[in-house]
C-alpha cells in the first residue's frame, strides 16, 4: 500500500473520530449509521473477495445481531451490553456456520446465491410471525443501555458517549478483519478463491476454509447488527430483507471489491448520495442506480480501482503494483 | 512400492476412457506415462491425484488404500502435483504463492504457521519461500511480481515451486514442458534431473517430448485408448513393435 492510501485512511479515521465536533447531530447520526454499514459491508466482502463466496442473504446474520440485541435491551436483560455484543457475534457465527454446512455441502455459484437468499427470506417470514420480535413492525423505542465496569460506567444515553462506543467497536471490528485477511488464514482464503483445485493440491481443505470464512463473516455481520439496536433504536424486518442484503454488494461494487478498503469507500459514497438527495423523494434510488451503472461501465474495479489506475498512469505506482 | 494402482477403470458417462490400468511405482523412481492424445493419460493422472474418483480399481500409497481419498488429504500424505496448463495463484505475487503452500504444510503437519494476527508470514516461512524461489531461478527482484504476468515457462516453474513447497514424497507432473520454448524445456529438464539426484524424490510424469522421457524416466508405460500396451524400461519400450506402430511412428529416430 502506498503513502497516499495511508494518508487517506488516517483522514477518514480522523473525520469519523471528530465528526461530533465538526458537523450537526443529524450528520453525526448518519456517520454512526455509516460505520455500522461499513462493518456489515466489510463482513460481506471478507466472504466475497477473500473466500470467493457471494452471499445474497447476508442481512439475515445482521438481523440475528440486531434482533437479539434489541430484544435484550427492550426486556432490560441484566447483562453488560459488551457481553450482549459478544453473544450476538457468537449467535451470528453459529447461524452462519449452520447455513454454511448446509449450503456449502454441494452448492456453489448460482445455487449458493439462491440458497442464501432463500434462507434469509425465510428469516424475514419467521420474524413476521413472531410476537416476540414484533411481527412486521419490529422492535422500536429501544432503550440505550448503561454499562457498568469496575471503575467506571459508560452511559449510552449520552449522545457523545453513544457515538464513541459505536466508533470504538467498529474500529476494533475493522481492525480484526484487516488482521484476519492479511494473516495466514486470509492467504489460505484467497488461495481458495483464486483456484480451489490448486489450493487443494497444496493440502488446503477448501470446504473447511469456506465454512470458517462464512462463520467469521456471520459473526461480524451480527456485531454490526447488534450495534444498530442502541444506535438507531429501531429494528425492523427491513434490515433482514434482501434489499439490505444488497447494500454491502452495492458498497463493495462502488468502492472496489478487490480492495479491503473498497466497501468503506462505497458505504461513504452511498451515504453521501443518500444524504444529498434526502429532500427529493425517489431521487436517491435513481442516483444510486445511475452511479452504480457508471461505475460498472467505466470503473469495473470500483472507485479505488480507478484511483489506482490513475495513480499508475502518473507514475506514482511501482510497476507490478505490489505492496 | 510408493504407489500401487490396480485395475483402474474410469468412465465419463457412457465413454469409458480407462480399461483396467495397473501400475506400480517404486520409491525414488521416475515413472513416465506416455501415449497419443486422448489415450487417457490426463484422466489417469486425475484418478491418481484424487481429482477424480475411479469407477473401479484400487490405489495404494505406501500400502494405504487411498482410492477414495480426496485430493487435499492426498496432498497431506505427500502427493504434489502440477497441471498441464500451469495453475498458480495468479493475482498474488511469487513469494505469496510459495508462502501459501508452506503455511498449508505447517498447518496440516500440526505446526503453527504463526499467530492469526500476524499480517506478514513468519521469518522461517519467508526464508524458506525465498530459498525455494532462488533455487528454481527466481532472483530477489522478481519475488514481488504478480504471478499472472509471468511468461508460460516461468509460470510452470513457479507452479513447480508451489508443489515442492509442501515437501512431497511423490511428485506428479502432467506434461511439465508442454508449450515451452526449447530453452525453457532444457532448463526444466535440467531442473528435474537435479531434483532427482538431490532428493531422490519419486516422480510420475506424462510427457510428449520423447527426448525428455528418455533422459529422465527410469521406467515408462504406454497408454493407448485407455489400455496399457507396453511397460518397462525406456529402451525396451522404444523397441517394442506395437509401440512403434501406435505411438512413436515410423519416422521417429532417437540417438
Amino acid at each position: 500500500m502506498n503513502r497516499a492510501a495511508h494518508i487517506a485512511i488516517l483522514v477518514l479515521f480522523l473525520a469519523f473520530f471528530l465528526a461530533p465536533f465538526l458537523v450537526h447531530p443529524g450528520l453525526v447520526f448518519i456517520a454512526g449509521f455509516a460505520m455500522i454499514q461499513i462493518v456489515f459491508a466489510l463482513s460481506w466482502n471478507l466472504l466475497f473477495s477473500y473466500a470467493g463466496l457471494a452471499s445474497f442473504g447476508h442481512a439475515a446474520f445482521f438481523g440475528v445481531g440486531a434482533y437479539v440485541a434489541a430484544a435484550a435491551l427492550r426486556d432490560g436483560l441484566p447483562l453488560n451490553f459488551v457481553l450482549v455484543l459478544v453473544i450476538c457475534a457468537a449467535l451470528g457465527a453459529f447461524a452462519a456456520f449452520l447455513v454454511a454446512i448446509v449450503v456449502l455441502r454441494r452448492a456453489s455459484g448460482i445455487q449458493f446465491a439462491v440458497l442464501t437468499l432463500a434462507l434469509s427470506q425465510l428469516v424475514v417470514i419467521l420474524i413476521g410471525y413472531s410476537e416476540f420480535f414484533g411481527h412486521d413492525e419490529g422492535i422500536s423505542a429501544i432503550p440505550r443501555p448503561v454499562m457498568n465496569f469496575w471503575l467506571f460506567s459508560v452511559d449510552l444515553r449520552q449522545p457523545l458517549v453513544n457515538y464513541y462506543f459505536v466508533f470504538t467497536v467498529c474500529v476494533l471490528a475493522i481492525g480484526l478483519m484487516w488482521l484476519l485477511v492479511n494473516g495466514h488464514l486470509g492467504r489460505a482464503m484467497r488461495a481458495v478463491r483464486i483456484d480451489p483445485e490448486r489450493a487443494a493440491f497444496v493440502g488446503i481443505d477448501v470446504w473447511r476454509v469456506r465454512v470458517l470464512a462464512f462463520t467469521i463473516s456471520g459473526a461480524f455481520a451480527a456485531t454490526a447488527g447488534a450495534l444498530l439496536a442502541p444506535w438507531g433504536q429501531i429494528v425492523t424486518p427491513d434490515y433482514v430483507n434482501w434489499l439490505h442484503s444488497a447494500q454491502p454488494m452495492f458498497a463493495s461494487l462502488l468502492g472496489g471489491a478487490g480492495f479491503f478498503w473498497g466497501p468503506v469507500v462505497g458505504v461513504i459514497g452511498l451515504s453521501a448520495l443518500n444524504y444529498l438527495t434526502r429532500t427529493f423523494a425517489g431521487l436517491s434510488e435513481v442516483l444510486i442506480g445511475g452511479s452504480l451503472i457508471i461505475v460498472v461501465l467505466l470503473a469495473p474495479q470500483g472507485i479505488l480501482g480507478m484511483l489506482r489506475h490513475l495513480a499508475g498512469r502518473t507514475g506514482a505506482e511501482k510497476p507490478g503494483g505490489h505492496k | 512400492m510408493i504407489l500401487d494402482a490396480q485395475g483402474i477403470e474410469m468412465s465419463y458417462g457412457a465413454l469409458k476412457v480407462l480399461h483396467g490400468v495397473s501400475l506400480r511405482v517404486a520409491e525414488g523412481e521416475t515413472f513416465a506415462i506416455i501415449g497419443p492424445n486422448g489415450a487417457g493419460k490426463t484422466t489417469l493422472f486425475k484418478v491418481l491425484t484424487g481429482e477424480r474418483m475411479p469407477s473401479a480399481g484400487t490405489i495404494k500409497y505406501r500400502g494405504e488404500d487411498v482410492t477414495r481419498m480426496p485430493a487435499y488429504k492426498r496432498a497431506r500424505l505427500g502427493f504434489g502435483r502440477t497441471f498441464q496448463v500451469a495453475r498458480v495463484f495468479s493475482e498474488l505475487d511469487l513469494k505469496t504463492n510459495v508462502v501459501i503452500s508452506i503455511e498449508s504444510r505447517l498447518r496440516y503437519s500440526g505446526r503453527s504457521p504463526g499467530p492469526w494476527w500476524r499480517w506478514t508470514p513468519s521469518q522461517e516461512v519467508r526464508a524458506e519461500a525465498e530459498e525455494i524461489l532462488s533455487r528454481f531461478g527466481f532472483p530477489q527482484h522478481r519475488w514481488g511480481d504478480e504471478a499472472q504476468y509471468l511468461s508460460h515457462g516461468d509460470r510452470k516453474r513457479l507452479e513447480f515451486c508451489v508443489a515442492l513447497a509442501t515437501n512431497p514424497n511423490i511428485l506428479m507432473l502432467d506434461e511439465p514442458t508442454a508449450g515451452m520454448s526449447p530453452s525453457d524445456r532444457r532448463e526444466m529438464t535440467k531442473l528435474l534431473s537435479l531434483l532427482k539426484a538431490d532428493t531422490g524424490i519419486t516422480i510420475i510424469m506424462t510427457e510428449h517430448d520423447m527426448d525428455i522421457i528418455f533422459e529422465l524416466a527410469d521406467r515408462l508405460m504406454v497408454l493407448n485408448y485407455g489400455e496399457v500396451i507396453a511397460a518397462g524400461d525406456p529402451e525396451a519400450v522404444r523397441d517394442d513393435p506395437t509401440v512403434r506402430k501406435v505411438y512413436l511412428g515410423q519416422g521417429h529416430q532417437h540417438a
